[in-house]
């Protein structure tokens, strides 16, 4: 598969079921690098579907339709290779992982992604003043690093250190998947900052949204309406805001873009 | 290996062994009277209540001859265990070994009963329990029929010794066989002692050590006894020990079962004085086809008496495991806290691992929790680590070591606690970083 030059992720006429019901029905996406695109939706149009069957996530039937990440077939390739090729998921609901703390998944994710690439490994020196200086920009507590992952983490927690854990890993291709539900506005513009900081010419990131709220501070590029398991409606940020003022009822009814 | 069924080989065993066996006639007397009941009523069976999981045919595989000793200079050197100080006693194929044991502390003496059986075999026959006839006192029967060595320990009332007492059991056989060990350590009022016990192998040869163990606490007396069953890969280990505690006395156990071919091991506990409280720690490890079996029962029988028993078992390949733990609280036992959670990782689909928790409670005036799991590894947590970029085996690896992470945590020996972290971690890089940056 040869993508065109500066082709993040081709997915298309993408169909996915889990347990027996379809939820994406002919989904199709292109993002090139250096793009921010916003996936807006009703609840239960099938955001969280797609980027989990992006990541890997078990429990998902690809039905039919192709991804392409990077040229290459994304369905060849494990959830660890996606890792590691810089595919990185916000997880809407991150997962606790007790006994295994904070800063030791770190250094091994980090290191994962270093030695694939050829990289030579950090040693413990270099990898805490390198997490340090991410927790600082995040406004977390460096206590956090010695905690259960994400074990008894605030909401707000939770979803800061998965963007620790983005800024550390830099990927090519971010996926955040409602990571602004249920942060406070100082959470929502430290995590804001975040996707700003990783915002460049090399990477692209997808951001999942039910509310408008998020794009006031990272500005999309592009924005799509996902309803029923497909695209319905593509445009600017404007899109965004006619959205927020009309509901997703109007589309519903409307032809899809 | 003989084909002859296990009582005859042991009762041909026996009719070898016990004419040599120090004790004069009382003990040959107890030891025939042990043989005959035993021989009457056979060893556990898959019928007995207790005994349902456990691979008779396996245990019942290994040669009933007396295991002969290796001679103390030809062993290979064990590696050391990781404490700064301790004292040694070594029981080699079941017999105190001096040349391995280092002289007591004040206010700890130890005993070879093979010496006390030869110089006062009244005073062995009060020191030693003789077992009863139910099936989970069977095979302290089958040691009490082979009596002839073993260890007493003591610690004197009110002594607290400085350095933990390292009892190893170092199976020396080069050819298959049974060794059969007694021991019995004694608590006085308010002693205190760290005991770090320790099984262990030098040979590959297929040999069965059975040991029959008491433990006395004395008022107040606190004792914290971390057990390591290491064996080698051919041995197998049935043990049975009865504890008793007095008033305000306190016991920790930490036991983690990572060796042998087969374990079975039988702990019988009551908690007889008022306040008495015994905390139960275990993590037990099985793969390619190794066993273990676990079954404890604690008996409340006085007022504000506690329990917490906390086990945890991992099986790989087809490994296979049984915790079976009942506690009895007594109509005496008002106030009595107990709490008994077993949680069990099945990391092949060919692993089997069975989780009884039972609890029998005859007074309103308590508080009682129990529950047990039976698992494999939880989906989304592997699959956040693989999304971080963690390959499957990394994942479960690590998912492997936040399952018994905390466990061995409350281990209260630093030294011993960074080895078994080094243990369960092994298949991780970064282990430094495991408990977190310093």
């Amino acid at each position: 598969m040869n993508a065109p030059a500066g082709m993040i992720l081709q997915v298309r006429d993408l169909c996915v079921q889990a347990g027996g019901r379809r939820i994406l029905d002919g989904l199709s996406l292109e993002v090139r690098a250096g793009e921010v695109h916003a996936i807006m939706g009703p609840n239960g149009s099938g955001k969280s579907t797609l980027t989990g069957v992006l990541a890997g996530r078990p429990g998902l039937e690809v039905v039919s339709g192709s991804v392409s990440y990077l040229g290459r077939d994304l369905w060849a390739m494990p959830p660890e290779e996606r890792a590691r090729e810089g595919l990185f998921l916000a997880f809407q609901y991150p997962v606790e992982i007790p006994g295994v703390n904070n800063v030791y998944l770190l250094k091994a994710a980090l290191n994962a992604q270093r030695r694939h690439r050829g990289l030579p490994e950090l040693d413990a020196f270099e990898f805490l003043n390198l997490v340090r200086g991410k927790l600082a920009a995040m406004q977390m507590d460096e206590g956090l690093l010695n905690r259960g992952v994400n074990e008894g983490f605030s909401g707000g927690e939770k979803k800061r250190n998965e963007i620790l854990q983005m800024s550390l890993l830099e990927p090519t291709l971010a996926l955040l998947d409602e990571t602004d539900s249920g942060l406070d506005i100082d959470a929502l513009k430290v995590v804001a900052a975040g996707v700003n900081a990783l915002r460049g010419p090399g990477r692209a990131i997808v951001l999942v949204t039910h509310y408008q709220r998020l794009l006031e501070h990272v500005v999309p590029d592009r924005v799509h309406v996902l309803a029923g398991g497909r695209m319905v409606r593509s445009g600017g940020r404007e899109l965004a805001l006619e959205l927020e003022r009309r509901g997703y009822d109007w589309l519903r009814t409307g032809t899809a873009a | 290996m003989s084909a002859a069924p296990l009582l005859e080989r042991i009762a041909a065993a026996h009719a070898r062994v016990a004419p040599r066996l120090a004790g004069g006639p009382s003990w040959e007397r107890r030891r025939r009277n042990a043989l005959e009941r035993l021989l009457v009523r056979g060893l556990p069976q898959r019928r007995d209540e207790n005994w349902k999981y456990l691979d008779h045919a396996r245990l019942g595989a290994y040669s009933a001859e007396p295991a002969a000793a290796a001679a103390a200079t030809d062993l290979p050197a064990l590696p050391p265990l990781p404490l700064a100080s301790m004292r040694r006693v070594t029981l080699q194929d079941g017999r105190l070994e001096p040349a391995l044991c280092d002289a007591p502390e004040d206010g700890v003496e130890v005993e070879d009963i093979a010496g006390l059986l030869a110089g006062d075999p009244a005073a062995a026959l009060g020191f030693l329990r003789a077992p009863g006839d139910d099936a989970d006192d069977r095979y302290a029967l089958l040691a009490d029929a082979f009596t002839g060595s073993g260890a007493l320990i003591r610690v004197a009332a009110g002594a607290a010794p400085a350095a933990p007492v390292c009892l190893t059991h170092l199976a020396t056989a080069a050819a298959p066989g049974t060794h059969h060990a007694r021991l019995s350590i004694e608590l006085g009022p308010g002693a205190t002692l760290v005991l770090v016990e320790r099984f262990a192998t030098a040979g590959a040869a297929a040999v069965l050590g059975n040991l029959a163990a008491e433990l006395s606490l004395g008022r107040g007396a606190s004792l914290v006894h971390v057990r390591l069953h290491q064996q080698g890969a051919a041995a197998a280990q049935v043990e049975t020990w009865v504890a008793h505690q007095e008033a305000g006395s306190r016991y920790e156990q930490h036991v983690f079962a990572t060796g042998g071919s087969i374990l079975r091991s039988n702990l019988r506990l009551a908690l007889a004085g008022e306040a008495a409280a015994c905390r139960l720690l275990g993590l037990f490890a099985v793969e390619d086809e190794r066993q273990v079996d676990l079954y404890t029962r604690v008996t409340h029988e006085a007022p504000a008496t506690r329990t917490e028993q906390e086990y945890r078992g991992i099986a790989r390949d087809r490994g296979r495991g049984a915790f079976n733990g009942r506690i009895v609280v007594e109509a005496a036992a008002r106030g009595a806290d107990a709490s008994q959670s077993s949680r069990n990782l099945l990391l092949s689909p060919l692993a089997e691992i069975n989780a009884r928790p039972q609890l029998e409670i005859h007074v309103d005036d308590v508080r009682c929790r129990h529950g047990a799991t039976v698992g494999s590894l939880d989906e989304a947590q592997l699959f956040y680590l693989r999304s971080r970029g963690l390959d499957a085996a990394a994942a479960t690896a690590l998912l492997t070591w936040a399952f018994c992470a905390d466990l061995i945590g409350r281990l209260p020996l630093p030294e011993l606690r960074a080895a078994m972290q080094a243990r369960f971690a092994a298949a991780l890089p970064d282990r430094a970083l495991l408990a977190g940056p310093a």
